[in-house]
């Protein structure tokens, strides 16, 4: 089922095929995307956005737990960036790092209230507490700057040692999150076929059936929820270098909205890759079309619906059974050659 | 104490529209077992539509128009308070048309559905009437303000709560009372043995939806004044729903209308002591609460925690 991985040995893999190619596709962008209109940014846009929605899957689509709220654990991220750049010290490595454990602090702390509960219950308290954080955000004038946000946000230099690259420029900074995304891409890719996946996926089929085969379900989806908020923080601080800011908007109930249907849209629940689509999708479509229109939300509303409606599955379910279809016709040409083959051969 | 009173009684009045915006959306969740999201937007346009037709240019034939602004603002809004929800069903009855598709799967489906649907709404009020604030006209019998123990109190927020408190006693004398309500929960019960029972069941659903999203207008008329009307009103209204909703428990009635009370007086004694803070308090209210009984207050076993 999973789009771009139909032999099941990809899932031993640290690299996938599919994985190669997409690095390779995505280092050519900054060549062509001027040419085609759009701009370098958007293209470090995608890329965070879709590192935010890989890890919003580990908890929406593989575990299937209902977080409404998880915009919080980004602009966490954000803000934890900026805070440690401006007030502690200014190091890339560090600030990132700051991003990734403080918005995991955040996680665990909301799991230790929620993991216990299920359905509507669990959702409401996902989204309880992203309001809580959101509202503390806006409130907290002197450490936040409220609702003008955390300005004079720099992109700080990648030092590597021997080597330091200025991220200054767009492009410079297009490739340092490409390589970002590839490596938390592959390690995302390992955690979901790891031994720790493939339990996290039995709970989301059946708690108690989970629990009947003697694993702790209350520390897995603890676990996995505290998980996912690290790597939300994270992709939040390459956010915030992204705007040279934070601000608390990306925590409102309509940005965590935004990230369930772009998760959703893509084909999540079935695919790896479906939050990657959905965000290539939702992002391009709210620049191109919303070009042309102010309404665009109207639309991207409208094929939201239908998309809920007739492809629950997404649209990477929608290609991998288009794809299985294709297949099984070829299969189906390939076998009755073979007949006429059989039939002929013994006349 | 004394000091307390005002606010207390501030925090009741807030507590019985907290439940008055809360019973469509737990009609819905009661009786189907569905998350309707999209509340809140059918609750902001009952009030743009009311707004509308008690304005000074109604959208109706010139004759008609002349006709319909001669009659005094009291009548006016007297049928507005019917008309308006009646024309904003139609819309709700489109969307569990819709929602129909998502019955028997994942409740999650249901829920996006009326998400999108709810982000159409609202794309549509902006388009239609912008993103400025509107004001709608009360009649001045419920407007003002009078005097008592010093102090000046809003006569519509008496009126507002007092409505919301005879719709909490017809709803429940419906719901519990009458053969519909029977039906209508035997059929979230066990819908197919209700079913064999000869009862159009589809139809039933459609009735309760409709009934749900009039509610949701209804309530948007009523709290408008207060609140004003703006776009982002929808949301400001379906969150809270939401949470009376969750903390009251999921199928149980007077759970909702105490947890409605309860979100209101924490609201309101917040706003006295600490009004930056006063949305926060109901967040935390849910979480004290959610955190130590798995189904809010009252909450009955349903489908929804799966």
């Amino acid at each position: 089922m999973i789009v771009g991985s139909n032999s099941s040995s990809d899932a031993a893999r640290l690299v996938t095929p599919t994985m190669l190619v997409l690095w390779l596709v995505l280092a050519t962008v900054p060549l062509w995307i001027t040419r085609i209109g759009l701009y370098p940014y958007l293209g470090i846009e995608i890329l965070i956005w879709s590192l935010y929605a890989l890890a919003f899957n580990l908890v929406l689509g593989r575990a299937g737990l209902p977080s409404f709220g998880h915009g919080a654990y980004f602009g966490i991220g954000a803000y934890s960036f900026g805070l440690c750049q401006l007030d502690i010290v200014a190091n890339l490595w560090i600030c990132l790092a700051a991003a990734a454990v403080v918005a995991g602090l955040a996680g665990v702390l909301v799991a230790m209230f929620i993991s216990h509960r299920r359905g509507i219950y669990y959702a409401f308290m996902t989204i309880a507490f992203g309001q809580i954080f959101w509202t503390l955000a806006i409130k907290s004038h002197r450490i936040t700057g409220g609702e003008d946000g955390l300005l004079k946000i720099k992109r700080l230099p990648a030092d590597f040692g021997l080597v330091s690259f200025d991220l200054t420029d767009n492009v410079a900074f297009y490739y340092f999150v490409l390589a970002v995304f590839a490596v938390g891409v592959a390690a995302l890719w390992r955690l979901v076929h790891s031994p720790y996946g493939r339990v996290v996926a039995a709970i989301r089929q059946s708690e108690v059936r989970a629990a009947h085969l003697g694993y702790n379900v209350w520390l897995y989806k603890a676990s996995v929820f505290a998980l996912s908020a690290a790597v939300s923080g994270f992709a939040g601080g390459l956010f915030a270098m992204a705007q040279l800011a934070a601000f608390p908007d990306v925590m409102s109930l309509h940005q965590s909205g935004y990230v369930v249907m772009m998760t959703l849209v893509g084909g999540g629940l079935v695919s790896f890759w479906g939050p990657v689509i959905g965000v290539f999708l939702f992002l391009t479509a709210r620049d191109v079309i919303g070009a042309l229109t102010n309404a665009w939300m109207l639309y991207f509303g409208l094929l939201f619906i239908a998309i809920v409606l007739f492809r629950p599955e997404g649209i990477a379910g929608a290609l991998s059974a288009a794809m299985q279809r294709h297949s099984l016709n070829a299969l189906r040409r390939r076998g009755t050659s073979a007949m006429r083959l059989l039939v002929g051969g013994g006349r | 104490m004394f000091d307390l009173l005002p606010h207390l009684l501030n925090g009741l009045t807030l507590g019985l529209l907290f439940a008055l915006i809360a019973l469509g959306f737990m009609l819905i969740v009661g009786l189907m077992e569905q998350i309707n999201l999209a509340h809140g937007s059918l609750f902001a346009l009952g009030a743009y539509v009311a707004m509308q037709l008690t304005g000074p240019r109604p959208p109706l034939p010139a004759d008609l128009a002349k006709a319909w602004l001669a009659l005094p603002l009291g009548w006016r809004y007297a049928a507005t308070l019917v008309i308006a929800p009646v024309i904003v069903s139609l819309v709700g009855m489109l969307i569990e048309l819709c929602m129909r598709r998502t019955y028997g799967k994942d409740p999650l489906y249901g829920l996006l559905l009326t998400f999108g649907a709810a982000m159409v709404i609202e794309e549509l009020i902006r388009l239609v009437w912008g993103t400025r604030d509107y004001v709608l006209q009360v009649p001045s019998a419920i407007n003002g303000g009078f005097l008592f123990g010093d102090l000046i109190w809003s006569t519509y927020r008496f009126y507002a709560a007092g409505i919301a408190a005879g719709i909490i006693g017809l709803l429940w004398l419906l719901i519990e009372k009458t053969s519909f309500g029977a039906t209508v929960k035997a059929g979230a019960h066990d819908s197919e043995i209700v079913r064999a029972l000869g009862i159009n069941l589809s139809r039933l659903r459609l009735l309760v939806f409709v009934f749900g999203t009039m509610l949701a207008a209804v309530a948007g008329i009523i709290v408008a004044p207060i609140w004003g009307i703006r776009p982002h009103m929808g949301v400001d209204a379906v969150i809270p729903a939401f949470l009376v909703i969750v903390l009251g428990g999921v199928g149980s009635f007077w759970g909702a209308v105490v947890a409605g009370l309860l979100v209101g007086l924490c609201v309101g004694l917040a706003g006295a002591y600490a009004s930056e803070w006063s949305l926060l308090s109901m967040y935390i209210l849910l979480v004290a609460v959610v955190t130590f009984r798995a189904r809010g207050l009252w909450g009955k076993k349903s489908v929804l925690e799966a």
